[in-house]
């Protein structure tokens, strides 16, 4: 019938048509992306077939580059507020009349209250932070952070306070097992899961150690389904099977370790009886782990998120994990965890950092590094210098050495220790990514000053000054390289230049730093492939011949040192040279120099009588297709495969409460409450939720009634409303809030519940970190003050009951219906009249007093028996 | 002769979707088509003792399509190497294919100027160029541009795509190796995308 059907295939082989080679930066694999140029527009692009990571595949949110690139949401220019914050109302400026604002401000805040009264907040590794850094030094502030606590940051800190280099590197291709910690690349790494499924096919064991029945777990010989928060007791009772049946190696421990004794003495407390209590594990299965790891030599223990996400029960497993491997055997050695130290071949991001500029009054006062020392100046510097000594190089600045997040929030509220005044966000929506949303949204609301370089107006760009827009994929020339802290690299090219007015983040730290007073000639490089040029330079060495980045990307593309183990022949870069299983650094900062269990923020043991009110374990934070943290919800082409937020639950628990698939209902913890829809499923043990991260709802009008307070719904289903940034949840030592193990309960959710918008903070920023030792293990816990309001006027003669939330008449213990004006007994469910408080008969129609006399309903006279 | 066919590895699958994805925005379809959704009926089991798997679906390309002969307006076609297409020029829409195919394969999009039966068709315009002389391929031309754009794109190499008339084809040796399972035998269309099983859930 359409006979004028067009059709609308493209020819990525026509004329003119011209490939770059380019990287996808919807997630931080950065999968080699192939886009096919034509006319200085994009028409086309595909997984790269040669790319190393991704060898030709792409994930879903890999194959929306375009839907991307251009879409109708994106912000295309700067934005300046026209109307008050929040409002929704901007004015279109030129990118450099931002920027000259911008650096007035700044400055004028600098001069009245000091450079550390700005911070800057940021998101994942999809930034050009090295610029950032370059940026915060120059101007002069510490108080640059990112949700690296979150992910992976503590754990190389406590990997290489103890080892001299994290070994984040598994050379799977050579062990015999891979322990996959609370790691599920079947949904968040694609690229690596098609490696552990190779391999498993070529005989190496998996062991998967997930609270939930993930896309990994159901391919794994050993799955260890853990209580969610308990992973740590886990590691600790391994490493007690490991010491006392003798499964370690001998030879490495006597050669290279010190401080073994007394890790044998200590960790006798941990016996794998008792971690079965902490993880509801069968002591028998942990010790299956302990010995399948231990005997499969080499193996690999693969970092996972969860490793940082658990608050104050997270440290204790970075330590075990890393001595795990140490006493086996499987440091930096064939089939083992490769320690890469810092790139020896180009210039490192801490180079291009200047971390020189920074004076040293101001690091002191970097927000919360009083408090979290190892992943702050405190614990950063010792690091540094011994990384220095051996490597010749320190690990990356950004990111390893920053301020505590959610304290700088609390900075912002409080004014403990110090007024924060204003806040440059970038690739961040902090509302959803960072813990304690109703925290951090007022803390967004009430910032004096607020910039936000992003793709999209998100709730958070909503309250801000300017609005600063930034180049996506496509747009922007990457070199990956974890974090700056690896000797290899893999780089891509620009497809095309910037559309619109859009800049990588580069460009904006660069003007921003230069406006605000920094000489022009600390930043030399007008754009990014100048930089990177920079970096990649000192290659012409190693024989990669080439006069341009962009050359040695469609010439090389990678760079890979030549592969060498035992790189530790003359020592590790700690303090002792030695791998230390009792950590010195631990010790100096004034932390539990052995792993040391400390219970998970919320738990059954250490708080039962919140245990009592918030029965099920709930766990956050894992990653699952088609959306990346709180990214794409607007993308159609993905949003369509899941369109609503979901929680999982065992059908053996819903049926207990009520909830059928599907339903929409209430997570609650002390902090607030979320509403999700019910997957009942037995993919979690009946005592856990599993809600997923990152809701908000893009399509709302952020000016309807219903989103005043929670613009786009971002505290409706947002699980972060729930995860707890409280002082004494944090990791002492590393600085983790708790995202997992924490204590809930669930429930309905009927049409007319409404939003809480309230939140406390307890602790203050004057007290130093908690120092765990087994004696002290149960924290002071003091109970958020929690009041809320009835939403109804309570009739006279009845009270308000704050912990039921219902008005209630205590001489008959009745408890009223708002909805039908009726009060009624719980217990026996009989209705009762809300004046004269006789009981309803609904056989007769009548009301009953307590001696039997019956009465009319409406007149409430008395009746005759046998008859109205 | 060539006879183009799929095999899908359940035992590799993850249920990511990116297929389902992939497929979309590669052939430009309407919001409201899909080629190839990927299904599961869940975690199944009883707490800790579960499995899942996920079944990918697509046009099965089948010997005896049904499809084919219903159409009163002959606007879809079986071509010799198996592939099974529609002309949208020849399609009314009237939906019978989309009733006659016990897969679901095909539909209509409700879009404007959308209005005629569509369905996968292998990437039937990049495969064929494998059988072009090298001479003729096109300038830039790399031995993955002739698989369907689904199987490229799938992290897992979960789908697998070849002729199964040649006997050295990696899906030759994957059906002749494997015990491998078809969708609806019984109603005799012959279908040609192959599935090997979960197997207790590990790849073997």
């Amino acid at each position: 019938m359409s006979t004028k059907y067009k059709d609308k295939s493209v020819d990525i082989h026509a004329p003119g048509v011209e490939v770059k080679k380019s990287c996808c930066y919807f997630c931080h694999q950065n999968c080699g992306v192939l886009a096919y140029v034509k006319d200085g527009k994009v028409i086309k692009i595909e997984g790269d077939p040669n790319h190393p990571t991704n060898q030709g595949g792409l994930c879903c949110r890999g194959n929306i580059a375009l839907q991307h690139l251009d879409h109708p949401g994106r912000i295309n220019h700067p934005l300046k507020r026209a109307g008050e914050k929040g409002e929704g109302k901007w004015e279109q400026i030129p990118w450099d009349q931002a920027i000259s604002e911008i650096a007035d401000k700044l400055n004028a805040i600098k001069q009245e209250s000091g450079a550390e009264a700005v911070a800057a907040a940021a998101g994942t590794l999809r930034t050009d932070d090295w610029s950032r850094r370059r940026f915060l030094n120059l101007f002069g502030t510490p108080n640059g952070f990112h949700n690296a606590l979150l992910c992976w940051i503590p754990t190389f800190m406590m990997e290489t306070a103890i080892g001299g280099w994290s070994p984040f590197e598994t050379d799977l291709g050579a062990a015999k097992v891979v322990i996959l910690w609370g790691f599920n690349p079947g949904a968040s790494a694609m690229p690596g899961m098609r490696g552990y499924t190779d391999l498993k096919k070529a005989g190496m064991k998996i062991i998967v150690i997930d609270p939930r029945f993930s896309e990994t777990a159901a391919k794994a010989d050993l799955w260890l389904p853990v209580r969610p928060g308990s992973d740590s007791a886990l590691a600790l009772g391994m490493l007690n099977v490991i010491i006392n049946e003798g499964l370690y190696d001998q030879s490495f421990v006597e050669n290279w370790c010190v401080g073994f004794d007394e890790l044998s003495e200590h960790i006798q407390q941990y016996s794998p009886e008792w971690a079965g209590e902490q993880t509801w594990l069968d002591p028998e299965q942990i010790r299956e782990a302990a010995r399948m790891y231990a005997n499969n030599k080499p193996g690999c223990i693969q970092w996972g998120c969860t490793a940082d996400q658990m608050g104050k029960a997270s440290a204790s497993g970075m330590q075990a994990r890393e001595i795990m491997r140490a006493i086996c055997g499987n440091l930096d050695c064939p089939g083992g965890d490769l320690m890469p130290g810092p790139s020896q071949d180009y210039i490192t991001d801490e180079e291009l950092e200047g971390n020189d500029f920074l004076p040293e009054e101001q690091k002191a006062k970097q927000i919360g590094s009083a408090k979290f020392k190892l992943t702050a100046w405190p614990g950063y510097s010792i690091i540094a210098k011994n990384c220095k000594e051996v490597w010749g190089k320190a690990p990356t600045a950004e990111w390893m050495c920053e301020a505590h997040g959610p304290s700088v929030f609390k900075a912002i509220l409080t004014g403990d220790p110090y007024q924060v005044r204003a806040l440059i966000c970038s690739a961040t929506n902090p509302i959803n990514s960072y813990g304690d949303s109703k925290m951090t949204l007022e803390a967004i609301k009430k910032v004096e000053f607020l910039v936000v370089c992003e793709y999209w107006m998100t709730p958070t760009a909503l309250y801000a000054d300017y609005v600063m827009p930034i180049a996506g994929a496509l747009e922007r020339p990457v070199i990956h390289n974890n974090y700056g802290v690896t000797d290899s690299m893999i780089c891509a090219e620009r497809a095309i230049q910037p559309l619109y007015e859009r800049h990588p983040d580069f460009n904006f730290w660069r003007d921003l730093s230069i406006a605000t007073g920094a000489p022009a000639d600390q930043w030399p490089w007008q754009e990014l492939e100048d930089a990177f040029y920079y970096v990649t330079y000192p290659l012409n060495q190693k024989g990669y011949a080439h006069s341009s980045y962009n050359e040695f990307v469609q010439k090389f593309r990678m760079y890979y040192p030549p592969l060498h183990y035992y790189k530790y022949a003359n020592g590790f870069a700690t303090p002792s040279r030695r791998v230390e299983l009792k950590s010195s650094i631990l010790e100096e900062l004034g932390y539990p120099s052995l792993p040391t269990w400390v219970g998970p923020a919320e738990n059954e043991v250490d708080d039962p009588e919140v245990a009592k009110q918030y029965p099920l374990v709930l766990t956050t934070g894992g990653g699952f297709m088609p959306f990346h943290h709180s990214e794409e919800f607007n993308i159609q082409s993905l949003r369509f495969i899941k369109h609503e937020p979901f929680f999982t639950i065992n059908p053996e628990t819903a049926a207990k409460l009520g909830i059928a698939n599907g339903d929409w209902c209430w997570i609650e913890t002390r902090r607030g409450r979320i509403r999700q829809r019910a997957n009942v499923e037995p993919s979690v043990d009946p005592r856990v939720i599993y809600a997923q991260r990152g809701w908000w709802y893009p399509e709302r009008d952020p000016k309807a009634a219903s989103s005043a307070d929670q613009p786009f719904g971002c505290l409706e289903s947002n699980v972060n409303v729930l995860t707890s940034v409280d002082d004494e949840h944090c990791d002492p030592i590393g600085g983790s809030w708790a995202n997992r193990g924490l204590l809930c309960k669930v429930y309905k959710a009927t049409v007319t519940d409404t939003f809480d918008t309230r939140f406390s903070i307890p602790g203050s920023s004057a007290e130093p970190g908690v120092t765990v030792k087994p004696s002290e293990q149960k924290l002071a816990f003091e109970p958020i003050p929690y009041d809320p309001k009835p939403s109804f006027e309570v009739p006279e003669g009845l009270t308000w009951d704050k912990d039921l939330k219902k008005a209630v008449y205590e001489p008959m213990n009745l408890v009223y219906d708002e909805n039908s004006g009726w009060l009624y007994d719980p217990k026996t469910s009989v209705y009762y009249d809300l004046q004269t408080k006789y009981a309803y008969d609904p056989t007769n129609e009548v009301l009953v007093d307590e001696k039997g006399q019956q009465y009319d309903m409406t007149t409430k006279q008395p009746v005759e028996k046998g008859g109205k | 002769m060539t006879r183009y066919a799929m095999v899908i590895d359940k035992r590799r699958c993850i249920g990511c979707q990116s297929c389902t994805v992939a497929c979309r925005t590669w052939n430009n379809l309407p919001m409201d088509i899909i080629y190839n959704p990927v299904v599961s009926e869940g975690v199944q089991g009883k707490w800790p003792n579960v499995h899942q798997t996920f079944t990918p679906l697509l046009c099965n390309h089948c010997q005896n399509p049904p499809c084919v002969i219903c159409c009163p307006c002959k606007a879809t076609f079986q071509d010799d190497d198996g592939i099974v297409w529609v002309d949208p020029n020849k399609c009314m829409g009237c939906k019978f294919c989309v009733q006659n195919c016990p897969y679901g394969a095909r539909d209509v999009s409700a879009a404007p100027e959308e209005g005629f039966a569509r369905k996968c068709t292998f990437c039937k315009d990049r495969v064929r160029t494998a059988e072009l002389p090298p001479d003729q391929r096109p300038e830039g031309w790399k031995p993955e541009d002739a698989l369907p754009y689904c199987v490229n794109t799938c992290h897992q190499k979960a789908r697998i795509f070849g002729d199964l008339d040649d006997p050295d084809s990696e899906v030759s040796k994957l059906v002749n190796g494997n015990t491998t399972t078809r969708l609806f035998t019984e109603l005799g269309t012959d279908p040609q995308v192959y599935y090997i099983e979960e197997n207790g859930g590990s790849v073997k």
